[in-house]
């Protein structure tokens, strides 16, 4: 943890403050959910690395989906992760929201997240241990010091690609497109 | 010198504002038996906050967070924080009196455009807080401008530091003891966190606040904890010759709210209010009877 490297505040103030303020918005779909209690309170307290969880989607910009996700909270699973401002990072939580888990034949969950939003990272393990939230944590920060925590940029990149999986799984969608998807390859090229 | 203070206070309250919201953090882990995020946490927040793409709903909704942020730092103005206060002469305590509901209004103003019903039971809870807690509030005030015979703060600092402090004089002790038992509800903090539960109404009038907005939020919270926190040591405790006394004074009191935070659980809407139009009411109203009889 290099949160008392002055040098590194200095150079890239941003950057710093980004992987030191991770505020999080716990979608708590699945069983993962009974691991975050702990991992936020006493016993292992994530405050003290600037992890706290919050209310809303507008406040975060951490996204953790703890668990299965059925066809009917992708929806609202969609429309936070589209509410939250960028730059924002998400993480799945267990072995459900990378190929379904346990919940692989399940006729109402779908098995890949990643189809649908972009994943940043994922914490393999069916429940993993609040530990590894943390080994979480940290990966999550040497991604964003190196740049590769861009999950925002590829959605914004390959929106229409995101967008017909979603329409794929949900049907006609009550929301239109949140990018002009021409316009939003330009502001990719423009920014990087 | 007055120049000076002009500069000064405003800046002496937003580091103090953050300080109190990172020292809040600290304080409420060390009580829950946990390490706690830095004392500099709010400063990673805000910097984070602020360099985040956020949406606008309107501008009301801009200008409303604006709104509400000026006019704490313009109370500020008027709080002699251990010195003059710059703007002392000028209106005194009437003045800071309306200012005070501004806050709250600019918040109201600005999440009112944002059409989300977590925000609108947000804001209605805060007015009928405010509406619990005005009623014994005004009594206090009353009796202590009929007591020193005057309606500015500047005065009655002063008049303290002739005499002993109000809340260790005779009849005004039952103004400090209704004061101290409206505090809480003042700072918003747990037992009268009715307006921003983040559990319940998703933070309330804070919900649809991201990146710059929520930083500006944040530091308008930090500031109404100050302006809280220092009218009762100028108003009860006799405010200070110098800012570090004043400071010292105004953490004294800080620990007894967030000790209370910490200590009790939060109250329905309608608790509250029944109980702050019952005991710091009458508390006050038997102070201001005794004040108006007995006088100095
Ligand atoms: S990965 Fe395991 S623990 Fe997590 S939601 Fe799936 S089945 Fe439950």
């Amino acid at each position: 943890m290099d949160r008392n490297q002055l040098m590194k505040w200095i150079k890239a103030p941003t950057k710093m403050a980004h992987k030191y303020s991770l505020n999080a918005v716990y979608f708590c779909t699945g069983c993962g959910v009974i691991e975050v209690p702990p991992t936020i309170t006493s016993r292992w307290d994530a405050e003290r690395f600037g992890v706290v969880p919050t209310a809303t989607a507008r406040q975060a910009n951490l996204f953790l989906i703890t668990g299965y996700v059925s066809v009917k909270t992708l929806r609202a699973i969609i429309r936070t992760y589209e509410q939250m401002p960028e730059p924002k990072y998400t993480v799945g939580f267990g072995s459900c929201t990378i190929n379904g888990g346990m919940y692989w034949d399940s006729y109402n969950t779908i098995n890949q997240l990643d189809k649908y939003i972009p994943i940043d990272g994922y914490i393999a393990g069916c429940m993993p241990r609040p530990e590894a939230i943390f080994v979480a944590v940290t990966h999550l920060w040497t991604l964003i010091d190196k740049d590769m925590a861009d999950g925002y940029k590829r959605y914004r990149k390959n929106y229409a690609a995101y967008r017909a999986n979603q329409e794929m799984i949900l049907g006609e969608m009550e929301w239109p497109p949140i990018f002009q998807t021409e316009v939003a390859t330009a502001i990719t090229e423009r920014e990087g | 010198m007055r120049i000076l203070w002009f500069v000064l206070s405003p800046l002496m309250a937003l580091a103090v504002g953050l300080f109190f919201l990172g020292l809040s953090r600290r304080f409420m882990a060390r009580i829950q038996w946990r390490v706690g995020p830095p004392l500099y946490q709010p400063l990673i927040d805000i910097l984070r906050q602020f360099t985040q793409k956020s949406v606008s709903h309107g501008p009301l909704f801009d200008l409303g967070v604006v709104l509400s942020l000026a006019s704490s730092f313009i109370v500020v103005l008027f709080m002699p924080l251990g010195g003059t206060a710059p703007l002392s002469s000028s209106g005194g305590f009437l003045v800071v009196l309306y200012l005070m509901l501004l806050g709250p209004l600019g918040i109201a103003l600005s999440g009112g455009e944002a059409a989300n019903p977590n925000v609108s039971i947000g804001i209605s809870r805060k007015l009928i807080l405010a509406l619990g807690y005005e009623v014994p509030f005004l009594m206090i005030v009353l009796a202590l401008m009929t007591y020193y015979g005057t309606i500015s703060i500047g005065e009655i600092v002063a008049a303290q530091r002739e005499s002993a402090s109000a809340i260790a004089s005779f009849p005004l002790v039952f103004s400090g003891i209704a004061y101290l038992l409206i505090l809480p509800a003042m700072l918003g903090v747990r037992p009268f966190e009715v307006v921003g539960a983040a559990q319940e109404i998703s933070s309330g009038p804070a919900a649809e606040y991201g990146g710059p907005y929520l930083a500006l939020a944040t530091i308008q919270h930090g500031l109404t904890m100050f302006i809280g926190i220092s009218l009762f040591v100028n108003l009860l405790w006799g405010g200070a010759s110098n800012p570090v006394v004043f400071f010292l004074k105004m953490l004294v009191v800080f620990a007894f709210g967030f000790w209370v935070n910490a200590a009790f659980p939060r109250l329905r809407v309608e608790q509250a209010v029944r109980y702050l139009w019952r005991w710091p009411t009458l508390i006050a109203f038997v102070g201001l009877i005794l004040v108006a009889t007995i006088g100095r």
